[in-house]
């Protein structure tokens, strides 16, 4: 029998709760009477009973927003049954989702699941989760996930239900989805999940892209364009924007909990050729018997990726630092803040894993990343075809000083520097742990920091208001001194270090500066007395190195008759004194805090899971998925 | 072995009288000949005087065999198992045989005119000379491949295919191109002497199973294509592939079988299930009939009845076991055509690991890399560690590839997956004071106590912690000297005594640690394989270890090999064997020449692969890359003129010049630019790529006249024209030319018999086996020979054309 939704839906909203109370019987049997023809045999019954599961909890819910979740479980099924009809309805569906059938049912199940996980704003006051906690579906998930066509069809969906679930009261209580997600070591099911992420960040890219060039495009294409896809493409960009966020939150679940998806990273796949999978379902050989052939050298055939000779190899990491790149621009909308600080969230998570690390800086693995750069009026906008191929780390640096640049503004993201400068900072620790020489341009991170520096001066009071910058200068100042005592470690050649000594002076205004300002602040007896002297310690060794120096270059100056000494006129006066300065040794540089989400973070994630409950409720369409359809495919089926 | 002991079963009966099927006007003893010939209507005189022939000598290996074991065996067999080692390695009086063979050839094959006129010729006295030769201790292999080829006898032949079972495995497989290719191009009777014992290894070896296959659709890739398809050599390679010759033991299970073979049934027994299992396949299988005919060895009834009725079930319980590998070969070279389409280096370095990361995940798999010379399987390929390497238009590219020796590659258990992420437990801090500075250096800079890497415990998994702050007793155990202060925060550092670093010992330790790797090439996008190549093999296998998740087996093992995608490498296959037998020589002569053949696989002819030299880089990268003469750089790797070091080296440089000067006149090894000679670590050269020797040469300019390459460079790292290394090195060549002179036939064989059938562009023209005679200069004398030395080593030096290629390569490829 067909559902009216709309009709059940509606009335459902209609009825106050006096009048709802009363047919509450009614609505417990239909409920029942759902779950039990979820195990019938014919599919259309099953879908009615899908469909009218769906209508029944969000009416049920829109109308009870304000009551206690038990009221609801109360008013659906009724307390004394809930239990068993909740562990019935979790079987259907799991069985339904691992059989071989229909891949439309399998996506209204799914969306079933994911109504019933959204529909409170707050996921952790949902508590018919309980019973999903109970009778638990990861294992669904993880099958659609490995198995690629059953991934195409609805990778996206199970990636979303399933960062959902592993935040439903994730702090409070035992979350069975947390401690599964965090033991899989399936390849297979890790890389199915992470080519679902990859692809609908580059798809996000891309829909970026194609924008962008189209702003930029010329008068004909602009015209060509005007008409249809302009809109298409707002519209969609507002789409994504929005479901980006739950895809990239399903990155950082997976990235944190999970050891062995950090390798999925650096996995390899085509960018282009994400969007037609080539990954064909391998044809099926005759049953081999036991430990003569192992069923995977069977398929090695099938691993090919297209061929296609404009194909740059990506991976789901390189996607990612794009895609940062892209919403790291603009942080000043709520979700694109959300989104940015999450991106560098997993990017902190990153630079602390030690296999992460080993791939960003394997110097096999060369990679030729093109970040977005924000045009800005007193720079060029970079030309993309001369990048070298460099290791992955150089890209994150580069999103890094890029960042770092581009977000000096009156409404200033001080948790985002903080976060920034904190990657920085681990990967620098892992380079001089293991002696990693990086040829990278270090002078861009060093006068970006310095510029850093300066406009946190500038702004002193504006800033003090709302943030301790005595943090973050003191970080900045850090990672100088990271440089200047181990840079032996980690520097790529010796004339490194003596730019590093040449920046140091060149700008020796800012940190004489610095120093003045902390100076003051720590003799004053005020809030920030001893923030302030912590900086004004740290300054130690720049203020030796600029106080060693100067007098030695404008003797130099004196002495040969110049009134402005070049670079190498400089670098030769440092090279000559090195020997008479002495620096002291200090504490702590290359440790770091490790990233904890349980306390700091709590609260940023309940309200960005909020969001994302929020906005998947909206985008569940239903009626996509539209009766005739259905009908069609299963009168021919049956 | 199961199978070895099949051989003997058929020899007794059908020596024996039987009541074979009748019509035969041979007399009993022809039975197995009808049988064997049965589908030709007429008899061929051919087979007939051949057919003869075999049964000479079963019943000759019949009495052979029982007067062995009256006698206790003389002939050791090396590799063969106890049971059928007496009939296989006859030795009686050789003139009682042949007068034997006399007797029952004139009273058998009196039918046929030219096969009594045949026997005639072979009379008795030159025949048990010959035997007496073959049975001698000194009858090796080479001699063995010799007669092969060179006899027309087929008896000889059949003979000789016996005998090959008795050689050493290691032996026979180096001949094994030749024996393949005579299989192929020659006429039927070597190709049926050699037959039984291909199947048999076969059926021993899937590695053996695999080169035969590849080998033999290679050398048949020059017929036309029309006689290609129906060729023996096409049918024996199907059958490989059809994986009918599984391996032994397998069969030794099939019940109808293992009594007769077993026991060694008797004669009337043995028959009736031949001529069973003959009604049971008649049908389909006359070229195997045929087969059987002319051999004494029982392999090809096995095939019969491995494919009839009785045995049937077996060959559908096991699964095709060559497949994997064909299939690991068939990707690693469908990577070498994608590759080749990409247009830079770099994205073909790019693809290359993004490919090679995909394979690996479908490994570990029941397939190994055919180079190598242990049994083992593949686990992983380290896909960062890939490198394209240097070619125009064509992307050869070099693998590294992870394995696990194990005891037997068939019955050992392929090994378990494990993840890649879990290869944390031995990336180490101890290996860090290798690329850092010692201890030493650090302590005494910072005044600290020196406990640098007293701690044993890896950086396991979650050590990364380390860098985190920490309790302080954690760190008072920490491996970094540094932390040990930074056990407080900033604020409380003024409680304690300040330690001070003088900024000039940072900035030289910078510059000396660089200074002390100063090998180590720079990464160049346009010659990614120069680093990679350069990386000491130790610290590379070291290193990739640590990185491998299966790092810490003990039977764990790093190969590599290069993958070659269009090109032919049959020559290069060529120039292995003449190499190694030189190489062997030599060593016999006691000439301390030094050469290194590399190992060929041949694919097809236009793909296979190439095991690396080690160590090793091109000239021209060493000239590239370090911008110094050669000289220069021997002093800079090696030490100055009177270090141990440099002279060993130097000596290293010259014994390798001299041997591949030899073989570089031997065989007319051309294009020789300094791409093409690479230099190892311990100073010796080695010549790479074969692909103009003999009779071609590169577009035929005219260059490259001198009888090798010699260049001043070259001289000067000798020491100069009148240094003694210099007169070392020509003495070596002399010395070495007169052993190669005397070892002749060993060499032109090799390439004699290769000639056969090919359209290689090395046997160009007609002259090519005559014209590489010559240049042994058989009727010399020794003071001739180290005039002639002398002469080239001159005219080398002096050759104008030696130094118009360099700069014509230069030109063109950009080698330096």
């Amino acid at each position: 029998m067909k559902v009216n939704l709309e009709y059940l839906e509606g009335k459902l909203e209609s009825l106050d709760g006096e009048e709802l109370m009363k047919i509450k019987d009614n609505i417990n049997c239909l409920f029942q009477h759902c779950i039990q023809a979820l195990g019938e045999e014919h599919p259309i019954r099953v879908v009615n009973a899908l469909q009218t599961l769906c209508a029944l909890i969000r009416g049920v819910h829109q109308k009870n927003k304000s009551t206690s979740g038990f009221d609801i479980i109360n008013m659906l099924m009724g307390f004394d049954k809930a239990e068993l009809c909740m562990k019935n309805l979790m079987e259907s569906l799991d069985s339904l989702l691992c059989a071989e059938g229909s891949e439309s049912l399998k996506s209204l199940c799914l969306k079933l699941l994911l109504c019933l996980v959204t529909v409170t704003d707050n996921i952790s006051q949902n508590t018919i989760l309980e019973y999903v906690m109970i009778n638990s579906i990861f294992e669904a998930i993880l099958q659609i996930l490995s198995h690629p066509p059953s991934r195409r069809e609805h990778g996206y969906d199970a990636v979303v239900l399933l960062a959902l679930l592993v935040n439903y009261r994730k702090y409070e209580s035992v979350n069975p989805y947390i401690v599964k997600l965090s033991i899989v070591d399936d390849e297979a099911t890790l890389n199915g999940m992470g080519l679902v992420i990859a692809q609908a960040l580059s798809e996000y890219n891309r829909q970026y892209k194609d924008k962008e060039e189209e702003h930029q495009g010329g008068f004909f294409s602009a015209l060509t364009n005007m008409v249809g896809s302009m809109f298409i493409a707002d519209a969609h960009e507002k789409i994504s924007v929005q479901t980006n966020e739950a895809i990239l939150l399903a990155l950082y679940e997976a990235v944190h909990l999970n050891r062995n998806f950090i390798t999925v990273l650096a996995q390899s796949h085509p960018e282009m050729g994400l969007v037609t999978t080539p990954v064909s379902p391998a044809p099926a050989t005759p049953a081999t018997p036991l430990g003569t052939t192992p069923p995977s050298s069977d398929v090695i055939s099938s691993v090919e990726l297209p061929l296609d000779a404009d194909v740059q190899t990506s991976n789901l990491l390189i996607t990612f630092l794009k895609y940062s790149s892209i919403v790291m621009q603009d942080t000043k909308d709520e979700h694109r803040l959300h989104s940015g600080k999450l991106c560098l969230i997993i990017l902190t998570c990153i630079a602390e894993d030690q296999y992460a690390n080993a791939f960003l800086h394997d110097d096999n693995m060369n990679f030729r990343v093109n970040l977005h750069r924000m045009p800005m009026r007193h720079r060029k906008k970079a030309a993309d075809k001369n990048l070298p191929c460099r290791p992955l780390v150089c890209a994150v640096l580069d999103l890094m000083v890029e960042f770092i640049v581009t977000h000096m503004m009156k409404e200033f993201p001080m948790d985002l520097y903080v976060r920034c400068i904190q990657v920085v900072h681990k990967l620098l620790c892992y380079q001089k742990k293991c002696r990693v020489r990086l040829h990278y341009t270090w002078r861009e991170l060093w006068s970006a920091l310095i510029n850093l520096l300066k406009f946190l001066m500038s702004n002193e009071t504006v800033l003090l208001a709302k943030h301790n910058i005595f943090t973050l200068a003191l970080m900045i100042v850090n990672l100088f001194n990271m440089f200047i005592t181990y840079g032996d470690t980690f520097l790529p050649t010796p004339s490194s270090y003596d730019e590093l000594y040449y920046e140091i002076i060149r700008m020796h205004q800012s940190f004489d500066n610095l120093y003045s300002m902390v100076l003051r602040l720590s003799t004053n007896a005020g809030q920030w007395k001893e923030a302030a002297s912590k900086v004004t310690h740290a300054l130690v060794n720049i203020r030796a190195i600029i106080n060693h120096f100067n007098p030695k270059i404008e003797s130099y100056a004196a002495v040969n008759h110049i009134s402005q000494l070049s670079e190498e006129q400089v670098l030769e006066v440092v090279r000559a004194n090195y020997d008479t300065l002495t620096l002291k040794l200090q504490d702590g540089l290359d440790q770091y805090e490790r990233y904890s989400e349980q306390h700091k973070e709590a609260a940023f994630f309940k309200e960005l899971v909020r969001s994302i409950s929020t906005n998947v409720r909206r985008n569940l369409a239903f009626h996509t998925l539209s009766q005739e359809v259905l009908l069609k495919e299963f009168s021919t089926i049956s | 072995m199961g199978d070895t002991v099949v051989e003997p079963a058929p020899l007794k009966p059908t020596s024996e009288p039987t009541p074979g099927p009748s019509g035969n006007n041979g007399g009993s003893l022809l039975s197995v000949i009808t049988e064997g010939v049965g589908e030709l209507s007429v008899i061929d005189p051919e087979v007939a005087q051949k057919a003869c022939q075999e049964v000479l000598e079963k019943v000759k290996l019949l009495h052979g065999g029982v007067a062995i074991s009256s006698r206790g065996t003389p002939l050791e067999l090396v590799n063969g198992d106890g049971v059928d080692s007496e009939i296989r390695c006859l030795d009686d009086p050789p003139s009682q045989i042949r007068e034997e063979e006399d007797e029952m050839g004139a009273t058998v094959a009196s039918g046929t005119a030219k096969g009594a006129r045949r026997r005639r010729q072979n009379n008795s006295a030159k025949q048990s000379w010959l035997l007496r030769l073959f049975e001698s201790k000194l009858f090796d292999i080479s001699m063995a491949i010799s007669y092969l080829y060179n006899s027309k006898e087929p008896g000889v032949q059949a003979y000789i295919g016996n005998r090959l079972f008795c050689f050493r495995n290691e032996d026979v497989d180096f001949y094994l191109p030749q024996l393949l290719n005579m299989y192929i191009h020659m006429d039927e009777d070597v190709g049926d002497a050699i037959k039984p014992y291909i199947v048999h290894r076969c059926r021993q070896s899937i590695n053996f199973s695999l080169q035969c296959a590849l080998l033999l659709g290679a050398y048949s890739s020059d017929m036309h294509i029309s006689t290609q398809r129906h060729s023996r050599g096409t049918k024996l390679r199907k059958l490989i592939l059809s994986d009918e010759l599984k391996p032994a033991h397998r069969k030794r299970e099939l019940p109808s079988l293992s009594p007769a073979l077993d026991t060694g049934l008797s004669p009337s027994k043995r028959t009736h299930q031949r001529s069973k299992s003959d009604a049971t396949a008649s049908i389909s299988l006359s070229s195997n009939l045929k087969r059987t005919a002319s051999n004494p060895k029982v392999e090809n009834e096995d095939e019969e009845l491995s494919s009839s009725t009785e045995s049937i079930d077996i060959s559908f319980s096991s699964p095709v076991r060559l497949a994997p590998e064909r299939e690991f070969i068939k990707s690693l070279m469908a990577i070498g055509k994608r590759l080749a389409t990409l247009p830079t280096k770099e994205q073909k370095t790019q693809r290359l690991i993004s490919e090679l990361s995909l394979l690996n995940h479908k490994l570990p798999a029941r397939v190994w890399l055919p180079t190598a010379g242990f049994d083992h399987h593949v686990v992983r390929v380290p896909h960062t560690q890939a490198v394209v390497l240097n070619s125009k238009d064509k992307a050869p590219y070099l693998i590294y590839v992870e394995v696990l020796e194990c005891e037997n590659f068939d019955t050992t258990n392929v090994p378990a997956r494990i993840p890649e992420n879990r290869i944390r437990s031995t990336r180490s801090v101890e290996n860090l004071p290798e690329c850092g500075i010692s201890h030493e250096q650090r302590a005494g800079s910072f005044s600290t106590v020196p406990n640098y890497d007293n701690d044993d415990e890896a950086w396991s998994v979650d050590d990364i912690g380390e860098l985190q702050v920490e309790l302080p007793e954690v760190h008072t155990n920490s491996c970094d000297n540094i932390s040990q202060f930074s056990v407080d925060s900033i604020t409380s550092q003024e409680s304690k005594e300040p330690v001070f670093i003088a900024a000039g010992d940072i900035r030289r330790r910078l510059s000396e640690q660089l200074a002390h790797t100063p090998t180590a090439f720079k990464r160049d996008p346009e010659d990614p394989s120069a680093v990679a190549l350069k990386e000491p093999w130790q610290e590379k296998v070291r290193r990739i270890r640590e990185g491998s998740p299966y790092g810490h087996l003990p039977n764990w093992r790093l190969l590599s090999v290069i993958v070659k995608c269009g090109d032919d490498l049959r020559q290069e296959l060529l120039a292995f064997q003449v190499l190694k037998q030189l190489q062997s020589i030599w060593e016999q002569e006691r000439v301390p020449l030094w050469i290194k053949p590399y190992k060929i696989l041949v694919i097809s002819a236009d793909s296979g692969m190439i095991e690396p030299v080690v160590n090793a880089v091109s000239i021209h990268q060493v000239k590239k890359q370090s911008q110094l003469s050669l000289l220069d750089y021997f002093l800079q790797e090696h030490g100055s003129y009177t270090t141990e070091a440099f002279l060993s080296a130097q000596r290293n440089f010259v014994q390798s010049c001299a041997g591949y000067c030899l073989v570089c006149y031997l065989l007319q090894v051309k294009d020789r630019h300094n791409g093409n000679i690479l230099l190892d670590a311990e100073g010796h050269i080695i010549h790479i790529d074969f692909g103009f020797i003999l009779s071609s040469s590169p577009r035929n300019l005219g260059f490259e006249t001198s009888a090798f390459k010699l260049t001043t460079e070259f001289v000067d790292v000798m020491g100069g024209l009148d240094g003694d290394m210099f007169n070392y090195y020509k003495m070596l060549m002399l010395q070495g030319l007169i052993a190669a002179r005397k070892h002749m036939d060993k060499v032109v064989q090799i390439v004699e018999i290769m000639q056969q059938g090919s359209q290689l562009p090395c046997f160009h023209g007609s002259s090519t086996i005559r014209n590489l005679k010559e240049r042994f200069h058989m009727s010399m004398t020794e003071e001739q020979l180290q005039l002639l030395v002398e002469q080239m080593v001159d005219g080398s030096m002096r050759s104008i054309t030696t130094k118009l290629y360099d700069g014509f390569q230069y030109l063109t490829n950009g080698i330096m």
